[in-house]
Protein backbone atom coordinates (compact mmCIF):
# COMPACT_ATOMS: atom_id res chain seq x y z
CA UNK A 1 0.00 0.00 0.00
CA UNK A 2 1.35 3.46 -0.91
CA UNK A 3 0.86 6.66 1.45
CA UNK A 4 -1.47 9.31 0.44
CA UNK A 5 -0.42 12.72 0.17
CA UNK A 6 -2.19 13.57 3.78
CA UNK A 7 -1.05 10.44 5.00
CA UNK A 8 2.98 11.20 4.46
CA UNK A 9 2.29 14.44 6.20
CA UNK A 10 0.80 12.79 9.01
CA UNK A 11 3.44 10.16 9.65
CA UNK A 12 6.49 12.60 9.25
CA UNK A 13 4.84 14.74 12.01
CA UNK A 14 4.61 11.42 14.20
CA UNK A 15 8.43 11.08 13.53
CA UNK A 16 8.22 7.58 11.28
CA UNK A 17 9.66 9.46 8.48
CA UNK A 18 11.62 11.69 7.30
CA UNK A 19 11.58 14.59 4.97
CA UNK A 20 13.56 17.39 5.68
CA UNK A 21 13.40 20.09 4.75
CA UNK A 22 9.59 19.84 4.45
CA UNK A 23 7.34 22.33 2.61
CA UNK A 24 3.80 21.50 2.33
CA UNK A 25 3.43 23.05 -1.20
CA UNK A 26 5.75 20.11 -2.50
CA UNK A 27 3.15 17.31 -1.21
CA UNK A 28 1.01 15.15 -4.06
CA UNK A 29 -1.68 13.27 -3.60
CA UNK A 30 0.92 10.21 -3.51
CA UNK A 31 3.68 10.98 -3.47
CA UNK A 32 6.40 14.46 -2.20
CA UNK A 33 8.76 16.55 -5.07
CA UNK A 34 12.30 16.49 -4.45
CA UNK A 35 14.28 19.59 -5.12
CA UNK A 36 17.71 19.28 -7.14
CA UNK A 37 20.96 20.50 -5.20
CA UNK A 38 23.66 22.60 -6.29
CA UNK A 39 26.21 19.88 -7.34
CA UNK A 40 26.44 17.37 -10.09
CA UNK A 41 29.67 14.88 -9.88
CA UNK A 42 30.40 12.90 -13.59
CA UNK A 43 33.09 10.64 -13.95
CA UNK A 44 36.25 11.74 -15.90
CA UNK A 45 36.95 8.18 -17.10
CA UNK A 46 36.48 7.31 -20.89
CA UNK A 47 35.34 3.29 -19.82
CA UNK A 48 33.88 3.12 -16.21
CA UNK A 49 34.23 -0.70 -14.34
CA UNK A 50 32.58 -2.35 -11.80
CA UNK A 51 35.44 -3.34 -10.52
CA UNK A 52 37.51 -0.73 -10.43
CA UNK A 53 37.05 2.53 -8.72
CA UNK A 54 36.22 5.01 -11.04
CA UNK A 55 37.48 8.94 -10.95
CA UNK A 56 34.97 12.04 -11.14
CA UNK A 57 34.58 15.11 -10.15
CA UNK A 58 31.78 17.60 -9.03
CA UNK A 59 30.11 20.37 -10.82
CA UNK A 60 28.67 23.56 -9.34
CA UNK A 61 25.30 24.42 -11.50
CA UNK A 62 25.70 27.77 -12.63
CA UNK A 63 23.46 30.42 -11.98
CA UNK A 64 21.94 30.50 -15.41
CA UNK A 65 22.05 26.54 -15.56
CA UNK A 66 24.00 23.52 -17.08
CA UNK A 67 22.95 21.81 -20.16
CA UNK A 68 23.02 18.03 -19.79
CA UNK A 69 24.38 15.99 -22.68
CA UNK A 70 22.43 12.79 -23.50
CA UNK A 71 26.27 10.33 -23.70
CA UNK A 72 26.86 10.97 -19.90
CA UNK A 73 25.77 9.97 -16.68
CA UNK A 74 25.51 12.64 -14.24
CA UNK A 75 24.64 12.28 -10.30
CA UNK A 76 22.20 14.86 -8.44
CA UNK A 77 21.22 14.96 -4.95
CA UNK A 78 17.91 16.10 -3.59
CA UNK A 79 17.91 19.23 -0.84
CA UNK A 80 15.65 17.10 1.09
CA UNK A 81 17.17 14.33 3.06
CA UNK A 82 14.86 11.53 2.69
CA UNK A 83 14.14 8.14 4.70
CA UNK A 84 12.11 6.15 7.06
CA UNK A 85 12.50 3.02 9.52
CA UNK A 86 9.00 1.86 8.88
CA UNK A 87 7.83 2.20 5.24
CA UNK A 88 10.10 1.86 2.10
CA UNK A 89 10.32 5.41 0.04
CA UNK A 90 10.44 4.49 -4.02
CA UNK A 91 11.81 7.21 -6.35
CA UNK A 92 10.59 8.29 -9.50
CA UNK A 93 11.27 11.15 -11.85
CA UNK A 94 8.44 13.54 -11.69
CA UNK A 95 6.26 13.59 -15.28
CA UNK A 96 6.99 16.89 -16.41
CA UNK A 97 10.20 16.42 -16.78
CA UNK A 98 10.16 12.39 -18.06
CA UNK A 99 8.05 14.26 -21.20
CA UNK A 100 11.39 16.39 -21.73
CA UNK A 101 13.53 13.29 -21.59
CA UNK A 102 14.67 13.74 -18.28
CA UNK A 103 15.15 10.70 -16.51
CA UNK A 104 16.30 11.40 -13.20
CA UNK A 105 16.03 7.71 -11.72
CA UNK A 106 15.95 5.20 -13.94
CA UNK A 107 17.26 1.46 -12.26
CA UNK A 108 16.90 1.20 -9.02
CA UNK A 109 13.76 3.36 -7.37
CA UNK A 110 13.81 1.37 -4.20
CA UNK A 111 15.34 3.14 -0.89
CA UNK A 112 16.04 0.76 1.74
CA UNK A 113 14.04 0.79 5.09
CA UNK A 114 16.13 2.43 6.98
CA UNK A 115 18.53 4.38 4.75
CA UNK A 116 18.25 8.64 5.47
CA UNK A 117 20.08 10.66 3.69
CA UNK A 118 19.54 13.07 0.33
CA UNK A 119 18.95 10.92 -2.15
CA UNK A 120 21.69 10.98 -5.32
CA UNK A 121 19.49 11.33 -8.50
CA UNK A 122 21.52 9.43 -11.72
CA UNK A 123 20.43 11.75 -14.31
CA UNK A 124 20.43 10.62 -17.92
CA UNK A 125 18.91 12.62 -20.84
CA UNK A 126 17.48 12.03 -24.02
CA UNK A 127 17.94 15.00 -25.87
CA UNK A 128 20.56 18.43 -24.57
CA UNK A 129 18.45 19.82 -21.66
CA UNK A 130 19.40 22.33 -19.61
CA UNK A 131 18.52 22.28 -15.92
CA UNK A 132 18.78 24.48 -12.75
CA UNK A 133 19.68 23.93 -9.13
CA UNK A 134 16.32 24.40 -7.30
CA UNK A 135 14.22 22.25 -9.69
CA UNK A 136 12.03 19.85 -9.07
CA UNK A 137 12.94 16.46 -11.60
CA UNK A 138 11.80 13.51 -9.08
CA UNK A 139 8.90 12.99 -6.48
CA UNK A 140 9.42 10.02 -3.77
CA UNK A 141 6.40 8.05 -2.23
CA UNK A 142 6.70 5.82 0.61
CA UNK A 143 5.31 1.90 0.50
CA UNK A 144 4.23 -0.05 3.94
CA UNK A 145 5.95 -2.98 4.22
CA UNK A 146 5.11 -6.89 5.01
CA UNK A 147 7.33 -8.37 7.94
CA UNK A 148 10.02 -7.70 10.59
CA UNK A 149 12.26 -5.00 9.56
CA UNK A 150 16.27 -5.30 8.50
CA UNK A 151 17.57 -1.80 8.81
CA UNK A 152 19.53 -0.33 6.34
CA UNK A 153 23.82 -0.51 7.35
CA UNK A 154 24.87 0.32 3.80
CA UNK A 155 27.96 2.46 2.56
CA UNK A 156 25.76 5.11 0.88
CA UNK A 157 24.16 5.76 5.04
CA UNK A 158 23.83 9.39 5.50
CA UNK A 159 24.45 10.70 2.66
CA UNK A 160 25.26 14.45 1.56
CA UNK A 161 24.96 15.78 -2.27
CA UNK A 162 25.49 13.54 -5.28
CA UNK A 163 27.37 10.05 -4.18
CA UNK A 164 29.01 8.35 -6.83
CA UNK A 165 29.06 4.07 -7.05
CA UNK A 166 31.37 2.69 -4.76
CA UNK A 167 30.10 -0.96 -6.27
CA UNK A 168 34.33 -1.90 -6.42
CA UNK A 169 33.96 -2.19 -2.53
CA UNK A 170 31.69 -5.72 -3.48
CA UNK A 171 35.16 -6.67 -5.16
CA UNK A 172 37.18 -5.84 -1.79
CA UNK A 173 34.50 -7.33 0.37
CA UNK A 174 34.56 -10.58 -1.94
CA UNK A 175 38.31 -10.88 -2.11
CA UNK A 176 38.23 -10.26 2.33
CA UNK A 177 35.85 -13.10 2.13
CA UNK A 178 37.64 -15.03 -0.29
CA UNK B 1 2.95 -3.89 0.75
CA UNK B 2 6.73 -4.75 0.44
CA UNK B 3 8.00 -7.83 1.89
CA UNK B 4 10.93 -6.89 5.02
CA UNK B 5 14.58 -8.51 4.15
CA UNK B 6 13.66 -11.09 6.97
CA UNK B 7 10.39 -11.91 5.60
CA UNK B 8 11.67 -12.47 2.56
CA UNK B 9 13.91 -15.19 3.95
CA UNK B 10 10.78 -16.61 6.22
CA UNK B 11 8.50 -16.94 3.01
CA UNK B 12 11.43 -18.69 1.05
CA UNK B 13 11.64 -20.97 4.45
CA UNK B 14 7.71 -21.65 4.22
CA UNK B 15 8.22 -22.52 0.56
CA UNK B 16 5.91 -19.46 -0.93
CA UNK B 17 9.06 -17.74 -2.63
CA UNK B 18 12.00 -19.57 -4.63
CA UNK B 19 15.55 -18.28 -5.11
CA UNK B 20 17.94 -20.70 -5.76
CA UNK B 21 20.98 -20.34 -4.72
CA UNK B 22 20.15 -18.87 -1.42
CA UNK B 23 22.78 -17.18 0.63
CA UNK B 24 21.62 -15.08 3.44
CA UNK B 25 24.51 -12.25 3.11
CA UNK B 26 22.34 -11.40 0.20
CA UNK B 27 19.11 -10.47 1.74
CA UNK B 28 19.01 -6.16 1.75
CA UNK B 29 16.61 -4.35 4.12
CA UNK B 30 13.69 -5.57 1.12
CA UNK B 31 15.15 -7.12 -1.49
CA UNK B 32 17.52 -9.85 -2.40
CA UNK B 33 20.76 -9.47 -4.31
CA UNK B 34 20.80 -11.19 -7.74
CA UNK B 35 24.15 -11.44 -10.11
CA UNK B 36 25.37 -11.90 -13.05
CA UNK B 37 25.37 -15.39 -15.32
CA UNK B 38 28.36 -16.16 -17.30
CA UNK B 39 26.79 -14.79 -20.84
CA UNK B 40 25.75 -11.91 -22.64
CA UNK B 41 23.18 -11.87 -26.31
CA UNK B 42 22.75 -8.90 -28.07
CA UNK B 43 20.59 -8.29 -31.73
CA UNK B 44 22.50 -8.99 -34.97
CA UNK B 45 20.48 -6.92 -36.68
CA UNK B 46 21.08 -3.12 -37.37
CA UNK B 47 16.78 -2.46 -37.01
CA UNK B 48 15.00 -4.17 -34.50
CA UNK B 49 11.40 -5.56 -35.12
CA UNK B 50 8.53 -5.68 -32.73
CA UNK B 51 6.82 -8.32 -35.22
CA UNK B 52 8.32 -12.33 -35.36
CA UNK B 53 10.72 -12.54 -37.40
CA UNK B 54 14.51 -13.19 -38.27
CA UNK B 55 16.18 -11.51 -35.10
CA UNK B 56 18.51 -13.21 -34.42
CA UNK B 57 20.87 -13.06 -30.66
CA UNK B 58 24.36 -13.38 -30.84
CA UNK B 59 25.50 -15.06 -27.59
CA UNK B 60 29.15 -14.25 -26.15
CA UNK B 61 31.02 -15.36 -22.94
CA UNK B 62 31.94 -12.71 -20.75
CA UNK B 63 35.29 -12.60 -20.86
CA UNK B 64 37.33 -13.18 -17.49
CA UNK B 65 38.58 -9.23 -17.91
CA UNK B 66 34.86 -8.23 -18.07
CA UNK B 67 32.97 -7.64 -21.16
CA UNK B 68 32.89 -3.80 -22.35
CA UNK B 69 29.51 -2.34 -22.99
CA UNK B 70 28.72 0.55 -25.46
CA UNK B 71 25.84 2.51 -25.59
CA UNK B 72 23.38 2.49 -27.87
CA UNK B 73 22.62 -1.03 -27.68
CA UNK B 74 20.61 -2.99 -25.58
CA UNK B 75 22.59 -6.32 -24.25
CA UNK B 76 20.48 -9.54 -22.49
CA UNK B 77 22.01 -11.12 -19.33
CA UNK B 78 20.67 -13.92 -17.32
CA UNK B 79 20.63 -13.98 -13.04
CA UNK B 80 22.17 -16.76 -11.87
CA UNK B 81 19.60 -17.17 -9.69
CA UNK B 82 15.89 -18.86 -10.08
CA UNK B 83 13.45 -16.46 -9.02
CA UNK B 84 10.14 -16.61 -8.40
CA UNK B 85 6.34 -16.66 -6.15
CA UNK B 86 3.29 -17.85 -6.69
CA UNK B 87 2.34 -15.64 -3.56
CA UNK B 88 4.31 -12.42 -3.93
CA UNK B 89 4.94 -10.16 -7.01
CA UNK B 90 8.28 -10.13 -7.80
CA UNK B 91 10.04 -7.12 -9.26
CA UNK B 92 13.47 -7.28 -10.55
CA UNK B 93 15.48 -3.85 -10.55
CA UNK B 94 18.70 -2.62 -10.73
CA UNK B 95 21.06 -1.70 -8.14
CA UNK B 96 21.76 1.99 -6.96
CA UNK B 97 25.49 1.49 -7.45
CA UNK B 98 25.25 0.36 -11.01
CA UNK B 99 22.79 3.22 -11.73
CA UNK B 100 25.11 5.60 -10.45
CA UNK B 101 27.16 4.49 -13.19
CA UNK B 102 24.75 4.88 -16.03
CA UNK B 103 24.31 0.76 -16.07
CA UNK B 104 20.54 0.47 -16.21
CA UNK B 105 18.82 -2.84 -15.71
CA UNK B 106 14.91 -3.55 -16.18
CA UNK B 107 14.43 0.07 -16.65
CA UNK B 108 10.88 -0.20 -18.46
CA UNK B 109 9.69 -3.96 -17.25
CA UNK B 110 10.66 -4.39 -13.51
CA UNK B 111 7.33 -6.76 -12.59
CA UNK B 112 7.72 -9.77 -13.18
CA UNK B 113 4.42 -12.06 -13.21
CA UNK B 114 2.92 -14.39 -10.32
CA UNK B 115 4.19 -17.76 -10.56
CA UNK B 116 6.93 -17.10 -13.15
CA UNK B 117 9.64 -18.82 -11.77
CA UNK B 118 13.11 -19.08 -13.74
CA UNK B 119 16.10 -17.57 -13.90
CA UNK B 120 15.12 -14.22 -15.57
CA UNK B 121 16.75 -12.25 -18.80
CA UNK B 122 18.32 -8.79 -17.63
CA UNK B 123 17.64 -5.69 -19.92
CA UNK B 124 21.20 -4.07 -19.81
CA UNK B 125 21.96 -0.45 -21.07
CA UNK B 126 24.56 1.50 -20.71
CA UNK B 127 24.85 5.42 -20.46
CA UNK B 128 29.05 5.43 -21.25
CA UNK B 129 30.92 2.79 -22.09
CA UNK B 130 31.43 0.27 -19.08
CA UNK B 131 32.53 -3.09 -18.25
CA UNK B 132 30.57 -5.47 -16.57
CA UNK B 133 32.01 -8.85 -14.62
CA UNK B 134 29.93 -12.39 -14.80
CA UNK B 135 29.11 -12.54 -11.33
CA UNK B 136 28.94 -8.72 -10.48
CA UNK B 137 25.62 -8.04 -7.82
CA UNK B 138 23.79 -6.44 -10.92
CA UNK B 139 20.18 -5.79 -8.83
CA UNK B 140 17.98 -6.98 -6.68
CA UNK B 141 14.45 -8.46 -6.03
CA UNK B 142 11.13 -7.43 -4.27
CA UNK B 143 8.20 -9.07 -3.23
CA UNK B 144 5.05 -7.36 -2.84
CA UNK B 145 1.91 -9.21 -1.48
CA UNK B 146 -0.99 -9.26 -4.07
CA UNK B 147 -4.72 -9.42 -3.56
CA UNK B 148 -7.74 -11.15 -5.23
CA UNK B 149 -7.55 -14.31 -6.95
CA UNK B 150 -4.54 -15.68 -7.90
CA UNK B 151 -4.49 -17.06 -11.49
CA UNK B 152 -0.63 -17.87 -12.25
CA UNK B 153 1.42 -17.05 -15.15
CA UNK B 154 1.84 -19.76 -17.71
CA UNK B 155 2.86 -17.32 -20.77
CA UNK B 156 6.15 -18.10 -22.86
CA UNK B 157 8.57 -16.56 -21.17
CA UNK B 158 7.57 -18.09 -17.47
CA UNK B 159 9.38 -21.45 -18.26
CA UNK B 160 12.36 -19.77 -20.05
CA UNK B 161 16.04 -20.11 -17.94
CA UNK B 162 18.32 -18.49 -20.29
CA UNK B 163 18.45 -14.54 -21.72
CA UNK B 164 15.34 -14.61 -24.20
CA UNK B 165 13.70 -11.97 -26.71
CA UNK B 166 10.64 -12.45 -28.17
CA UNK B 167 11.01 -14.65 -30.96
CA UNK B 168 10.57 -17.86 -32.79
CA UNK B 169 12.23 -20.94 -30.79
CA UNK B 170 14.09 -21.92 -33.92
CA UNK B 171 15.33 -19.17 -34.36
CA UNK B 172 16.66 -18.65 -30.95
CA UNK B 173 18.28 -22.32 -31.00
CA UNK B 174 20.03 -21.20 -34.54
CA UNK B 175 21.67 -18.35 -32.48
CA UNK B 176 23.50 -20.34 -30.61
Amino acid sequence: MILTGPEIVREREAGRLTIEPFDAAQVNPNSYNLTLGPTLVVYTGTVLDTRRPNDFETLEIPEQGIVLEPDRIYLGASVEVIGSDHYVPLMHSRSGSARLGIYSHVTADLIDQGSHGQLTHQLRVVQRVKVYAGVSLAQVDFRRVQGDPMLYRGKYQGSRGPQPSQIHLDTAALRTAA
Amino acid sequence: MILTGPEITRQREAGRITIEPFDEIQVNPNSYNYHLGPTLRVHRGQVLDTRPGDQVLEEFAIPEEGALLLPGRIYLGTTVEEIGSAHYVPSLIGRSSLGRLGIFLQFSADMGNLGAVHRWTLEIEVVQPAVVHAGDRMGQITFTAACGEVRLYDGHFGRIGEATAPNRPELLAAAR
